[in-house]
């Protein structure tokens, strides 16, 4: 059985009247995944600066490692254990990619070789560069870096690809994945849906401060992603009228495609089979239901690439 | 051993900035280059341009006359005068006026009237017939009881006839006419050096002796150059902008962009992050001492020599300076209003505290808010300690320092978050 590295009840931060943590509960165990997934103003960021012993909470329990956040004593136990990337990184301008890892580094009583982090996040070009001389994507490798230099058991990646084009992003989930292959703890907070189905294996989606789902994304898709679609390209009204006396759930696009909407697999066959025995030979292509179909579900939806909540 | 690592990481972070570097030691040092150009003598001392025009001519060859000219030449004595002759046929103003040129510059114009040297000599001898008529008259009233009726008789002759000569000598006075621009701020100066002189030549005349004995001697041992006593003001006020305006400044800057909470998910302490930048400004300000003192000796030839006491002083006001500056910082959330802030701050205390002028010039309410001034205690310090070679009144200063360092240290610490709210 997996260890409990993360534990949270009823977790409650208020600003004035505002709830901006109200109420939520999770677990995250020895080699999750995390995805803390929401849109700006959520409450992730707070409850990551919880967990990271910097913010206070205001009522339930939060422990980490099974210490308790709000005890000065035990905070000090955490910060000795967990790494972080915080959100909108940033590190000593003048000192160069090495010196601001090393920075970090010394915090902790020992700390892994710096040359060897430099050489995971595939950073040695940049040894000897200055921060301010890197570009967005490399800054956030040298946030990662030092998230790592102390070899912490959790590491909490709060928005690590905010800002960053899509290669820079795509090398951020590329570390990521190699954290996963180490059998790091990550707690990942993100707005983008497709970074926490690819990169989680626990996906939970925040609004508001609440908690509204909580789950693999697998579970999540299966329970809040609705039907799978069956395209079928350059249809028109005699093929939609056809298959609509069999398929309620078939409507023409207005890019002429004909989209059958299907619960299950042995649904799909059927269409299959009324198409053969109708003879269609057009293009058909079958679209699964993903992380933003689930958001929209949930939330009534979707986050934009700033990361507001568009109804 | 963390505050070490972060006053490493700081202070080489401050050591590859440019404009870290220019306004903490680079343009402090300027500063004390044009101070030291200005005071130290280079180009030779100050010296007012005066015009003079003289119309005591003898009528024999339309020269001046002797007094006129030794009065000139007594004002060229003092070694403070440029002085320009004016013909006496001139118009004195318009002659000044194309004399200065487009440049313009302050015109000062001393008249000597026509009848400078009769009315001078007359003067003495009138003053001197009724210096005589007088001990003459004491005399008589001493010895009369002594005097047979004859010798009562001339006696009081004489004193009549000493009187109606007096009488008949003329009692205006040598007359000199000083016009001055209104705007000129040297004008006060240049009456009273006027006025010395003309003083001088009417004791010289009369024949009077100076009773009173002006001696001048310095309160310091070594002699020192202008140069030197501006040397610890700079060098005070230089520690506490880098403390209350560039440190408020830096902070807030690490604060804005997440630096402080960056650092503060590790296991590094706020106890640990204040000594680090307190060391890096105390590490700063030895350099900026250090810098400033040795430039002076190599180009003003000063003889400052800081010692133990200037040295602690210097470390304990950069831990009060860097407590402001943290202070500042902690209020405030971005870099350009602690920079606003410290300057408010710092400015203000700057010239009320004596360290560019002398705070006897300075009304007296301004001169208690002074008091309450940090850095009056720091420069007082610094110059008992340096200039003064006073032990004493630098251990006094540097012990008030101690306690402010210690307070605002606290605050500094109290205000800066380790922590979100």
């Amino acid at each position: 059985m997996s260890k409990t590295i993360v534990e949270v009840d009823s977790l409650v931060k208020q600003y004035g009247t505002l709830n901006a943590v109200d109420g939520i509960s999770f677990k995250i165990d020895e080699g999750d995944v995390f995805a803390f997934l929401g849109p700006n103003g959520a409450g992730k960021t707070t409850t990551v600066e919880i967990l990271e012993c910097i913010r206070p909470l205001t009522s339930g329990t939060a422990r980490v490692f099974g210490y308790d956040v709000t005890r000065n004593e035990d905070a000090k136990e955490i910060k000795k254990r967990i790494g972080a990337l915080p959100q909108d990184f940033s590190a000593l301008d003048k000192l160069t990619v090495k010196e601001n890892i090393a920075l970090i580094g010394d915090m902790y009583a020992k700390h892994l070789d710096v040359a060897e982090v430099i050489k995971l996040l595939d950073l040695e070009d940049k040894t000897n560069e200055k921060f301010e001389n890197l570009s967005g994507g490399l800054k956030q490798r040298v946030g990662v870096a030092a998230a790592l230099v102390s070899d912490p058991q959790l590491i909490f990646l709060d928005e690590p690809t905010t800002g960053l084009d899509p290669k820079a992003r795509r090398d951020v989930w590329a570390v990521i994945e190699n954290l996963k292959k180490m059998g790091k703890t990550v707690f990942l907070t993100t707005h983008y849906m497709e970074e926490a189905e690819v990169l989680a294996n626990k996906v939970a989606i925040i609004d508001k401060g609440k908690i509204s789902a909580i789950g693999s994304p697998e579970e999540l898709i299966s329970k809040y992603g609705g039907l799978k679609v069956l395209i079928i390209r350059n249809g028109d009204k005699k093929l939609t009228d056809g298959l609509q006396k069999k398929f309620r759930q078939t409507s023409l696009s207005n890019e002429g495609d004909v989209n059958v909407k299907v619960d299950n697999i042995d649904e799909m066959w059927r269409v299959m089979a009324t198409l053969t025995e109708m003879k269609v030979k057009r293009d058909i292509e079958i679209q699964t239901p993903t992380m933003d179909d689930v958001f929209l579900k949930i939330t009534g939806g979707r986050i934009t690439e700033e990361g507001e909540l568009k109804q | 051993m963390k505050a070490f690592t972060i006053f490493k990481a700081v202070t080489k972070n401050w050591m590859r900035s440019r404009s870290g570097l220019f306004f903490s030691i680079l343009f402090p040092v300027l500063l004390l280059i044009v101070f030291g150009a200005i005071f130290s003598g280079v180009g030779g001392a100050s010296r007012y341009s005066m015009f003079i025009q003289n119309f005591d001519m003898n009528t024999a060859d339309a020269k001046p006359t002797d007094l006129s000219t030794a009065f000139i030449d007594a004002l060229n004595s003092t070694e403070t005068f440029d002085i320009d002759i004016i013909p006496s046929g001139e118009n004195a103003t318009e002659y000044a006026r194309d004399a200065l040129g487009p440049m313009g510059g302050s015109m000062r114009i001393l008249v000597i009237s026509e009848s400078f040297q009769d009315d001078l000599l007359n003067g003495t001898l009138k003053v001197r017939v009724g210096i005589t008529y007088d001990t003459m008259n004491v005399s008589y009233w001493y010895f009369e009881p002594y005097l047979d009726a004859n010798q009562k008789a001339a006696f009081q002759q004489g004193l009549a006839q000493m009187q109606q000569y007096n009488a008949t000598i003329p009692g205006a006075q040598a007359s000199l006419t000083i016009m001055l621009d209104p705007a000129d701020t040297s004008a006060e100066m240049v009456k009273s050096i006027i006025m010395s002189v003309a003083n001088a030549f009417n004791y010289e005349l009369i024949g009077a002796k100076n009773v009173i004995e002006f001696n001048e001697t310095s309160v310091v041992t070594t002699h020192f150059s202008t140069v030197d006593l501006y040397i610890p003001g700079i060098t005070a006020a230089f520690i506490m902008t880098n403390g209350i305006i560039a440190l408020a400044a830096t902070s807030t800057e690490f604060k804005r962009r997440g630096i402080i909470k960056r650092l503060s998910i590790t296991p590094l302490t706020k106890i640990d992050w204040i000594i680090g930048n307190v060391l890096s400004q105390a590490l700063l300000n030895l350099m900026l001492a250090a810098i400033m003192i040795a430039l002076g000796w190599i180009l003003f030839n000063i003889r400052v020599i800081p010692d133990v006491l200037s040295i602690g002083l210097i470390l304990l006001g950069s831990i009060m300076f860097s407590g402001i500056g943290m202070t500042v910082s902690g209020l405030l959330k971005d870099a350009e209003a602690a920079s606003a802030l410290g300057n408010a701050i710092a400015f203000p205390m700057m010239f009320l505290s004596g360290t560019y002028f002398p705070l006897e010039w300075m009304p007296p309410y301004l001169q208690t808010i002074s008091k309450a001034l940090p850095l009056t205690y720091f420069s007082e310090g610094l110059k008992n300690a340096m200039i003064y070679q006073n032990p004493e009144g630098a251990l006094l200063n540097m012990a008030i320092v101690a306690v402010l360092a210690i307070i605002f240290i606290i605050v500094g610490a109290l205000v800066t978050r380790w922590k979100e709210k």
